[in-house]
Formats: structure tokens, sequence, C-alpha cells
């Protein structure tokens, strides 16, 4: 027998995502030529009901826990909804689909599995799986190139980017197996100055499972995701046994393969230089042409921006998968930018709270992975966006254009609730 | 004992917290600082489409003529030009081919956010207001300038008149022309761009700021100042016999003398009758270095600072004077010199305001909506270029060039004035001798100096004369 559960504040919270969605809405359909028409509200309305009904259907299901996550992720999916009308208004019945799917894969994983600290028991399967989703696009007939990227599984028309679902896959991964070694990872006798040297034997699957991946993202030709990968590694190697020193050495290893790369691979040295001199006058009209016009569109907003729909950002190519914040800060400015920023904060920064108070190891390792992840990719895009790394591919969560990574991003919010719940049962708490 | 994953998550989530402080850092350097500089990127889209969504401010004469202004069309406002002489001085304003000349020098302004009302530009940058566009006041004086359009009479070639005394540009006429309203209007700016550009004779070019051309005779003023204040005596005689070469060494190259000279020269006969030997021998005497340094600080070889921008003119191509036979040459303007219409005005200005050189300027003010003045432009001189008395005497000897027994400016005399002036006629490649005069007016206390230029005309430096005469006329309303 469940008991139903009073959430409040993130009912509360939720009519301000709804004023939110359809605000946003109706401004960008007003600053249009054609202006509003009530029809439009359809897309909004629609999400709002979704919006709700997870809700419910959170309560109904006597979720206790955390009720900040599920209204920001509404509210950075209600954003990314008006940004998708505002850029790519012929995408937007397609995201809209994608939301549906993504809602109904948060409520799935919220129903299953039964016990989450299960999870912890597969790992070497979803190491396995994750894996094999990883060089999944290499193979023939399923897998799909785009843009210079072979990270796409494709079944007629529906793509899917497998690398959405591993880096979950992985964050579970590592959660179950440094929950079981930290111990003998962290309490080195050997040390080579202040360097710890780690029982060899017990690094090697995490050093296999990272060299995996790194010769599939060569393959691939995917820099975001490798970039993430390593991040993620590095992360979770520190959580688990507070090393800096693994983190030192990652980060070492990060610069040396990236010289190594830039010199060795052109994809990464046309991104480095583009990132280095954008407004060369051979970069600028070539391959900085994008990055130098998300810079326009950013230099555009001021304070308070050029109000949606006001903008020029639709002159970047690809900007709802690319470049969706800089088309934001374009016409909300940098006042926008920053509350769009402290939103990912503020989910972050829930997320780790929900680690700080679980009740076991795998459980803390697990949220905080899943939150460093969402922290990771918006710095990884806001920087790139902004020039201060490189550009790469990496979507901003839950708002940038996308399938995959909406589903998965919803996924990630179900598990951090999960954790939640689970820790107010086990303390007895609301 | 290990570090619990409590304390772990704490310091990641510190690291993240820094990383994304610094985040925004950055994304406030693009939004709020580096708006003004990608803001005015000629290739920024929004620039050029602003042109279309809003109105720009008028550019007007010194006599408060419109000389552009934004007018209305269903698709949107587009720039009208009312003086097609003054092309090269108002520019243009494309969508597709941003602009040029005022309308690129003071764009800030004629958007309502000029760099003189912080307040405008605050409100621009972090509120994205705009006050409504004021205009900017141009020095051009409309008779100066008709003088100056009617004198050239549709040669190739160019005329600038200054005030001497601020710099105030008070006519402009470079020709051939190009009409700014067809470059600017969206219907046929295609077309027109092809057709200027294609263009041998190069409409597009502004020969006032622009145009380069090797100086002739004129430049004989600079070199005659180098000369007195290096101690050469302008009252000793000097042997003139043409051809001259200074020794054997110089082959079978020689200086000649317009006149096929033989006789014993002052420097104010040099300047009368314009000798090329004298000025060959005391450029000698003075040497290359001297040479040199004069020519910079008449500006030979920098920018004019005027506020649209022109080119900066060369002393020689390698910026020294290492040999005798460059030495001489230039002496007397030829040798690799090259220099702007607008430089020569500079050099006859500086010489006529006691060595005082004048920050040249096309815009005297900038208004608001409301026609206040936000900003008065008033550059201070470049800099005292030569002492007072060496300006004395060079003004002196150039009054004799003008009014002298035989002098070779007389066409430039203005009954009633003391002209002060120098013709010059500069070997090219391009055919006939560039036909030059500079010149400045009264000559004691001048209000007007002029440089003009035409280009490839059969009689140089006396075609030129006369036309100083008539614009110098018509700015001291004579």
């Amino acid at each position: 027998m469940i008991a139903v559960t009073r959430r409040r504040p993130e009912l509360g919270l939720l009519f301000w995502v709804a004023a939110l969605g359809i605000t946003g809405s109706v401004a960008v359909a007003a600053a249009e030529v054609a202006g509003f028409r009530p029809q439009q509200l359809v897309v909004p309305a629609t999400f709002v009901v979704i919006a709700f009904a997870l809700h419910v259907f959170l309560a109904a299901r006597g979720v206790r826990g955390d009720q900040l996550l599920l209204p920001i992720a509404a509210a950075l999916t209600a954003l990314g909804l008006v940004l998708v009308q505002r850029l790519a208004s012929n995408l937007l019945v397609q995201q809209l689909s994608w939301t549906l799917i993504a809602a109904g894969a948060f409520a799935a994983t919220i129903l299953i599995p039964k016990d989450l600290t299960a999870l912890s028991r597969f790992k070497w399967t979803w190491a396995l799986l994750g894996v094999l989703l990883l060089i999944s696009p290499l193979l023939p007939v399923i897998g799909r190139e785009v843009n210079g990227a072979r990270i796409w599984l494709g079944v007629g028309t529906v793509t899917f980017e497998p690398w959405e679902a591993v880096k979950i896959l992985l964050v579970i991964f590592f959660a179950a197996y440094l929950e079981e070694f930290r111990e003998v990872l962290a309490q080195t006798q050997r040390r080579f100055g202040p360097i710890p040297v780690p029982p060899v034997p017990y690094l090697v699957p995490i050093v296999a499972m990272w060299a995996i991946a790194m010769v599939v993202m060569v393959f691939e030709r995917d820099l975001g995701a490798t970039l993430l990968f390593l991040g993620i590694f590095l992360a979770m190697l520190y959580l688990a046994t507070g090393e800096v020193f693994y983190t030192l050495i990652g980060l070492l290893l990060l610069l040396v393969g990236g010289f190594v790369a830039y010199h060795v691979f052109g994809h990464v040295a046309a991104r480095v230089d583009i990132w280095l001199h954008p407004f060369a006058d051979d970069v600028r009209f070539d391959t900085g042409y994008q990055l130098v016009q998300g810079l326009f569109a950013l230099a555009n907003g001021g304070l308070f921006g050029a109000g949606l729909g006001n903008g020029m950002p639709d002159r970047i190519p690809v900007v709802w998968s690319d470049f969706v914040f800089d088309a934001f800060a374009e016409e909300v400015g940098f006042a926008g930018a920053i509350a769009l920023l402290s939103l990912y904060l503020l989910f972050v920064y829930r997320g780790m709270l929900i680690a700080l108070r679980a009740p076991t190891p795998f459980l803390q390792l697990l949220a905080a992975g899943l939150s460093f992840i969402v922290a990771l990719q918006t710095l990884v895009i806001v920087g790139g966006n902004s020039r201060l790394i490189p550009l790469t591919g990496i979507t901003l969560p839950f708002v940038a254009y996308g399938g995959s990574s909406l589903v998965t991003n919803w996924m990630l919010v179900a598990l951090l609730i999960r954790v939640s719940d689970m820790t107010a049962r086990v303390r007895g708490t609301p | 004992m290990t570090r619990s994953i409590a304390a772990n998550i704490r310091g990641l989530t510190l690291a993240i917290a820094m990383t994304f402080l610094v985040t925004s850092v950055g994304v406030g350097y693009w939004t709020l600082v580096a708006g003004d500089e990608l803001g005015s990127d000629p290739f920024n889209p929004r620039l050029v489409a602003a042109i279309r969504d809003r109105p720009r401010g008028f550019i007007k004469d010194s006599a408060g003529n419109t000389l552009a202004e934004s007018v209305q069309t269903p698709d949107g406002y587009k720039r009208v030009y009312r003086d097609k002489t003054l092309a090269h001085v108002t520019g243009y304003a494309s969508f597709q081919f941003g602009a040029s000349g005022i309308e690129a020098a003071y764009a800030e302004s004629l958007v309502g956010q000029d760099p003189g009302d912080p307040l405008s530009q605050w409100r621009a940058r972090y509120l994205r207001e705009r006050a409504p566009p004021g205009s900017i006041v141009l020095g051009i004086d409309p008779k100066v300038q008709k003088a100056a359009v009617d004198a050239l009479g549709g040669r190739r070639g160019a005329i600038v008149a200054i005030d001497p005394r601020n710099g105030a540009i008070l006519a402009s006429v470079s020709w051939p022309q190009y009409d700014a309203s067809l470059i600017s209007d969206p219907a046929t700016e295609d077309a027109t761009w092809k057709q200027v550009n294609a263009d041998p004779d190069k409409p597009l070019i502004n020969r006032v700021t622009q145009g380069l051309y090797p100086p002739g005779s004129t430049f004989k003023i600079v070199t005659g100042a180098a000369a007195l204040e290096s101690g050469v005596d302008p009252n000793a005689k000097v042997r003139v016999d043409d051809p001259w070469q200074a020794d054997k060494s110089w082959g079978s190259y020689f200086v000649r003398s317009s006149s096929r000279a033989h006789g014993d020269y002052t420097m104010a006969d040099g300047y009368r009758l314009s000798e090329n030997i004298y000025f060959a021998k005391i450029g000698l005497q003075i040497g290359g270095p001297k040479l040199a340094e004069y020519a910079q600080r008449f500006g030979i070889g920098s920018s004019t600072r005027c506020d649209i921008t022109g080119a900066k003119g060369q002393l020689s191509r390698t910026g020294v004077l290492d040999r005798p036979t460059l030495v001489a040459d230039t002496s007397y303007g030829q040798g690799e010199l090259l220099v702007s219409p607008l430089q020569m005005a500079l050099v006859a200005a500086a010489v006529g305001m006691g060595g005082v050189m004048p920050t040249p300027h096309y815009a005297t003010e900038v208004r608001d909506a409301e026609g206040h003045a936000i900003r008065v432009i008033a550059p201070g001189p470049i800099g005292q270029v030569i002492r007072p008395e060496t300006a004395r005497t060079l003004t002196t000897m150039l009054v004799g060039a003008v009014e002298g027994p035989g002098a070779f400016a007389f066409a430039a005399k203005i009954a009633g004035v003391h002209v002060a002036g120098k013709t010059g006629s500069a070997e090219n490649p391009s055919g006939a001798p560039h036909g030059w005069f500079v010149g400045f007016a009264p000559a004691e206390s001048p209000t007007v100096a002029v440089a003009i230029l035409l280009e490839n005309s059969p009689r140089g430096g006396e075609d030129a004369a006369p036309l100083g005469g008539r614009v110098m006329q018509a700015a001291l309303g004579k």
C-alpha cells in the first residue's frame, strides 16, 4: 500500500514554470511577423499538462524527498521549447514529442527498478552495455555519421545518440565499482613522492574502461563526448578516494592527450584554431563562421537583451542545437543568461545535497556523479559558446534541441529523485 | 582513514560553483564589454540590419543644409544624399557593403550613441534603449565647396580647403564622383557597387585623404624649412647650371631645371622660379637625415589624425634617404615621395600659422535630436612643427612665389590680399605631370589654406594655380 504524499512546494513552483512556458511562447509568437495566433498555445499548454501530470504521478506514487528538481528540470525544458519555437519552429512538434517520451522515461525510471541499490549488483552488465552502445555507431546499417562525427544510431528517420545513455550507465558502473574498491584505491601503502600509487590490479578495469572509450571516441570523432567521459571518470575517482592527485594526473593526461590529438587529428586542430583565432580573415567566413556569429549574438545581449524574438540569433548556423545559449543570451541579456546559469547551479546544488544525505556510498556516488554530468555539460557548452574553451558538440541539458539528450536527462532527474526518496524513507523524513 | 565521500562531494561542489562563477564572468565579458567592438564590426549582420530598421541621423553642412538623411520606404529606411559633390565626405551606408566616410567615422553618433554622451552609450549598451539620432554638422562651407567644384570643372583631381586656425575642412572635392544614394539603396546597390569598382578612374577613392601623389615642387616648402633651420643662409647665392650632377658617380643621371636655367639663385629666387637644382643642392648640403626629419615633422609618413581616415604617404620606399640621388630628387618633391592633397594643405596651413600644424577634421559638432550640441569637435593642433621665424621667412618667400616678378604661381593672386603659395608639376608614371598648387591667404594671418591637385594636367602647376586663387577668394568672401 502506497501512501499518497503531498508535494506542495513542487506544485507551487510548477505554476511559475507554467507561466514561464506560456509567456515565453506568446512573447516569441508576438515578435514574429505573423503575430500571435491562439493555436500556438497548444504546445506550451501540452507541456504544462505533462509537467503537472508528472507532479501528480510522483504524489500518487508517494514519492518523498526533493521537490525542487522536477520544477527546475521542467523550467529548463519549457525554456527549451520556447527557444525551439524561436529558432527552429519546424522542429517544435518533434521536440514536444520527445518531451512526451522523456516524461514517459522519467515515469518508468521512477517505477523500475524496485530497489535502487540493486543497480550496483549488475555493474559489469552496465559496463558491457555501455561499451556496446559506445561502439554501436561504428556498426554498419544502424550507425550514422552527422557533421563528421559518427555518434548516431538511426532507424528510419528516428536517430538516437547512444552516448547520451552511456554517460548514465558509466556513472552507475563507476559508483558501484568504486563503492566496492574505494578503500583499497585510497589507502595506498606506497607513494611515489607525493603521488599515491594504487594497487595495480584494482585500477585495471577503470583504465580499461577509459581506454576503450578513448579509442572509440577517436574513431567516432566526438571531442565533446571524450571530454565528458574523462570528466566523469576523474570526478568519480575523486569523489570515491578524495585523492586530488588522481585528478591532477588525469588533467595532465588530458593536456598531453589534447596536445597529441591537436597534432594528429585534423578535426581537433581545427577546433582549437577556431577557438584561438575566430576573427582571423580566413577563419571568420569559413570554419569559424558559426562561433563568430555566436559571439556577435552574445555581444548584442547587453544587460537585459533584445527581447525574445527581437535579436538576430538565426544568423548562427545550427543555432537550435549548438548555440542555444548565445541565442538565449542575445534576447534576454546578461541578466537572463545568469538566471539560466543559476538554474543549472541550483539543480547541481540540489543534486549534490541529495548525494550528501544518501544512506550508502553507492547512492552517494551515484547522485553526485549524475549531478556532475549536468554541471559538466552545462559548463563545457556554455564555455564553448562564449569562447572560454574550444567548442564541442555537447548539448545544453534540457534546453538544446535534441531527443536523446532530453530523454536521458529526464531519466537522470528521476534517478536523483529516487535517491532522495530512499534517503527520506531511511531517515523517516517527508 | 579514507576521507569521507561527503567531504569529497563538498569539495567537488565548491569546484563546480567556482567554475560557474568564472563562466559567468566570461559571459559577462561578451554580453556587456565586448558589445562595443563586436557591435561595430563591419561584418556583424546586426549593424547592417540597423541601417534598415532605424533612421540614422542627419549630416549637415556649416550653413545647416542637409547633406544626408534617412528616408522611409516600404522596406525600411534608406539613406539619401543631397549633394553628390560631397559623396566622398558623407560616404555611404549600405545594407550590403557597410559604411564609409562620415557615415563610418561617426557611426555611433548617427544612431544616437555618441561617445561624448556616456549616458546614451550606457543606455544603449545595457538597456538597449537608443536616443533618437541627432545630427553631425560638418565644417563644409557651401560657398567654398561650390567654388571648388566649379574650379575643378569635372577634371580628375582633388581640391581641399581648410581653416588653418582650427583645422576645419571648408571644402573637399574628389573627382570623379559616385552616387552614394545608389550604393545605399537596396534596389541599386549591387549594380552600382560593381560598376564603380570596375571603373579604372576609381571613383570610390576620396582623393583628398586617400589619393597618393608625388608632391613635386610643392615639397620645396619642406626642404626650405629644413634648410633654414639647419643654418642655411637664404640670401646666399647658389650656382645653378642646367643640367646638374654632384659628381661623376651619378653617371648619366642629372637634375634638370624646368627653365633650363644658368645663374646665381637665392632661396627666394628658388621659390619664385621653382628652381629644382637650387633645392637639390641645398638638400644635399643639409643631408638626407635632416630632410627626412622635416618631412616627418610635416606629417609625411604618418596619420593626419583626420576624422575620416586617410593615407599616410611615404618619404621613400624604405623610409630613409640613403642615396645622394634620392636626397636630391626628394628635395624638389620627386624621388619616391608620395603624399595626399590633405597632407600638402596641412603643410601650407602650418607655414601660415607660424609653424603650428592644425588637426584636420570634417565634422565640427554632434547634435542631439533637439539640435543641442552634444559634443563640439575641436581637436587641438598637431603641434609646432617649425619655428615661428622660419615660418615667417618662408611666408615672405611664398608670397614672392605668387606675386614676385615672373613668379610661376602668379595666377593664384587675389586683388587686395597677399597670397602665399607654391605650384608643383609632379612627374609620374601615368602620363602628363600632376598639377599642384598649395597656398594660404591672407598671407599675414591666414583664414584659409588650400591644396589643389589636377591629375595628368598638361601644364602641371600652371593649370592648378588659378584654381587655388578662386577657391581662396570664395573662402575670403571677396
